[in-house]
């Protein structure tokens, strides 16, 4: 089966162009399916570790995918989830490493939260949902669309904050002189405000998403 | 003294959820009523308070730099930490495991209130949140350690409490359809957040 | 899903830990160099710019060789403990630079004071003004806070500071960092009034015209506080030292 489907697809197939657009809208991870927001909100209050930790953690899926997905007819299931984080874990460490040593102010203002992506359930939900059942290339796909998705908000979240919290982009001034920083926007409650806004405007575009409790 | 300072400080101030975000996943999808998030928060404390001093003590005696050094003195420049997040995130897989095994054997009540709350708990950015952190500020015994974890758990359980308090309540206002559920609950736990941060500053 | 034997799951964790364990050591001790290159080119880089040399981070080490002239270290009895001077130990067994502050000032605040040995830096600059740098450490509203204090050669103004903090309110505290014209409010201020020690304080709307005080940064009333109290206690440690420097 495996042969005759990779001669079905193409490298970039119509599925696969599937499997990377949907994360962005659709089936978002933060603000559809809930997952991995304790480590989003924490590092947006400026663009720049926003943006890096955008990459780490589109990193570490896609990798982790990858790699889940080439052993995933060998993993035990009883011990699945064990060596699932094994994998993530030993990830996250060499994205940490790296950023210490490459990166040394960012991985200053990230601090714990780089290790925070271990836990953060995207990485661990597309593992299970995803990777333990689909061959390497749409799983590394897989990753990237998910990963991206995540990095698109939290971008979205760091770009307001940081222009209206310290009136600077990427710490270029931005705004003019006499604008006051808005001591609000820096504060972690405007993350999730900012957030619940986002999905506001999100589901208010796809009625089929809203939600009757 | 110090130890109170901290559990108070980590319950009202350095709270879990409204400064870190930690623990928002499930915080958001288990608080749809006051009884499971009960369950859940109660369910937080007690792995932390377990967790987070085991994490000290491996911290203290194995990975710092030089921490071997009580083996031997040739171990004294031996450098483990860049370990410390596989091995934090092993411990706290395993004492979840183990935690569960043993309420299951010894407390069936415990068991059917918690049970179902402890595998989702592995995964909880609060728990490996709070070892780290633990590690960062790095506190001078287990008696400050065990304050942070303790005060930390009730900080959240706080937190869940109050948002499942207030969406309850949701359920019969008139909110516009696009931010029903999720939006909602975002933007009430921003307002209390706010709210929390009229603690900060306060020191016994 | 297939079925796997007890046995088959033993090896496979013990071979996949292994093989974890193995590149992780590989990789964090290929990676030590540079990172303890980026902390030791921090240090070195903010105690230059106390010093009002700034300097970008990829030559802070040869700047640093080439203006520190000397290292000491001090205990509280104002006693020189080691001396690094000219790329070799003169006095002493520790090099002062590789001393760990947080460290030694926590046993400073615990009370241990006598046990205490913190280092002190000797600047020659180009127009041959000699600078004091003291390190300075102390608790801010969330996490530490830190910094170095340059004094002028009487010991008494204040020739430069630089904070960095560990994870102050991004835009109110974290201005101690980030806002230069907080640093550059401590120029020239002096730490004597007299003979009596009287320190830096940071008060909220002092005014520019105060000789031991600067304004605190509005919304940040307590890393101000942090900020204050760390200069006072820090310093009070050196000022034996000081003593028998005037003499």
């Amino acid at each position: 089966m495996s042969n005759t489907e990779k001669q079905k697809d193409p490298l970039f197939g119509p599925r696969d162009m599937k499997l990377l657009k949907t994360p962005f809208s659709k089936e978002n991870p933060i603000i559809v399916q809930v997952l991995g927001i304790c480590s989003a909100l924490a590092v947006t209050v400026k663009l720049q570790p926003a943006v890096v930790m955008a990459i780490s953690v589109t990193v570490v899926v896609m990798m982790s995918n990858l790699i889940i997905s080439l052993m995933r007819n060998t993993i035990p299931p009883r011990i699945r989830i064990i060596v699932q984080l094994v994998v993530v874990s030993f990830l996250v460490i060499i994205v940490d490493q790296v950023l210490k040593a490459f990166a040394y102010d960012v991985s200053k203002q990230l601090s714990v939260y780089v290790g925070l992506i271990i836990t953060n359930c995207i990485v661990m939900g597309r593992l299970e949902a995803f990777a333990m059942s689909n061959k390497p290339w749409p799983s590394v796909l897989d990753g990237l669309g998910n990963g991206l998705g995540y990095g698109i908000i939290l971008i979205i979240v760091g770009f307001v904050r940081e222009l209206f919290g310290s009136g600077t982009l990427w710490d270029e001034r931005i705004m003019p002189e006499g604008y006051i920083p808005n001591g609000l926007m820096v504060m972690p409650a405007m993350a999730l405000i900012l957030l619940g806004i986002i999905i506001w405007i999100h589901r208010g575009r796809n009625k089929e998403l809203q939600e009757n409790e | 003294m110090e130890a109170l300072n901290i559990f108070i400080k980590s319950i009202f101030i350095d709270n879990m959820i409204f400064a870190f975000f930690l623990g928002m996943c499930s915080y958001l999808a288990i608080s749809k009523t006051v009884k499971t998030s009960m369950g859940l928060g109660l369910a937080v404390t007690f792995v932390l308070v377990i967790t987070v001093p085991v994490n000290y003590l491996i911290d203290k005696y194995l990975l710092q730099a030089g921490a071997l050094s009580w083996i031997s003195e040739s171990f004294a420049n031996v450098d483990l930490s860049f370990l410390s997040f596989i091995i934090f995130i092993a411990v706290v897989a395993g004492i979840v495991q183990l935690v569960e095994m043993f309420v299951e054997r010894y407390s069936p009540s415990l068991y059917a209130q918690l049970g179902i709350f402890l595998p989702l708990i592995a995964v909880n950015c609060a728990i490996l949140g709070c070892s780290l952190f633990m590690q960062k500020r790095d506190y001078s015994n287990v008696g400050e350690v065990f304050s942070f974890a303790l005060g930390s758990g009730i900080g959240w359980l706080l937190a869940i409490i109050g948002i499942a308090a207030i969406r309850e309540r949701l359920k019969y206002s008139n909110i516009p359809p696009a931010l029903k559920g999720l939006g909602i609950a975002f933007i009430i736990t921003g307002l209390m957040a706010m709210a929390f941060q009229a603690f900060s500053g306060i020191k016994l | 899903m297939k079925n796997f034997s007890n046995r088959y799951i033993y090896i496979y964790s013990t071979v996949l830990v292994l093989v974890v364990a193995t590149v992780l050591a590989l990789v964090a001790v290929g990676l030590k160099p540079f990172q303890q290159k980026n902390i030791k080119a921090e240090q070195m880089q903010q105690l230059l710019s106390s010093a009002g040399i700034k300097v970008e981070r990829n030559v802070a080490e040869e700047n640093y060789n080439k203006y520190i002239v000397a290292e000491y270290t001090v205990n509280s009895n104002g006693e020189v403990i080691d001396e690094y001077s000219d790329g070799k130990q003169v006095k002493g067994s520790d090099r002062p630079f590789e001393i760990n502050v947080k460290a030694q000032y926590k046993d400073f605040k615990a009370g241990k004071a006598n046990e205490v040995k913190l280092p002190v830096y000797v600047c020659k600059k180009d127009n041959g003004e000699i600078t004091y740098i003291v390190p300075v450490r102390g608790a801010g509203l969330w996490g530490d806070v830190w910094g170095n204090v340059a004094l002028k050669s009487d010991l008494n103004t204040v020739e430069g500071v630089v904070f960095d903090h560990e994870s102050e309110t991004p835009g109110l505290g974290s201005k101690i960092t980030d806002d230069p014209s907080f640093a550059q409010s401590f120029v020239n201020k002096t730490i004597f009034d007299g003979e009596k020690f009287t320190s830096v304080k940071v008060i909220k709307r002092v005014g520019t015209d105060n000789p031991h005080a600067v304004d605190a940064l509005s919304g940040a009333t307590l890393t101000s506080n942090g900020v204050s109290a760390m200069i006072e206690d820090c310093l009070k440690f050196y000022l034996p030292y000081f003593k028998t420097l005037k003499k």
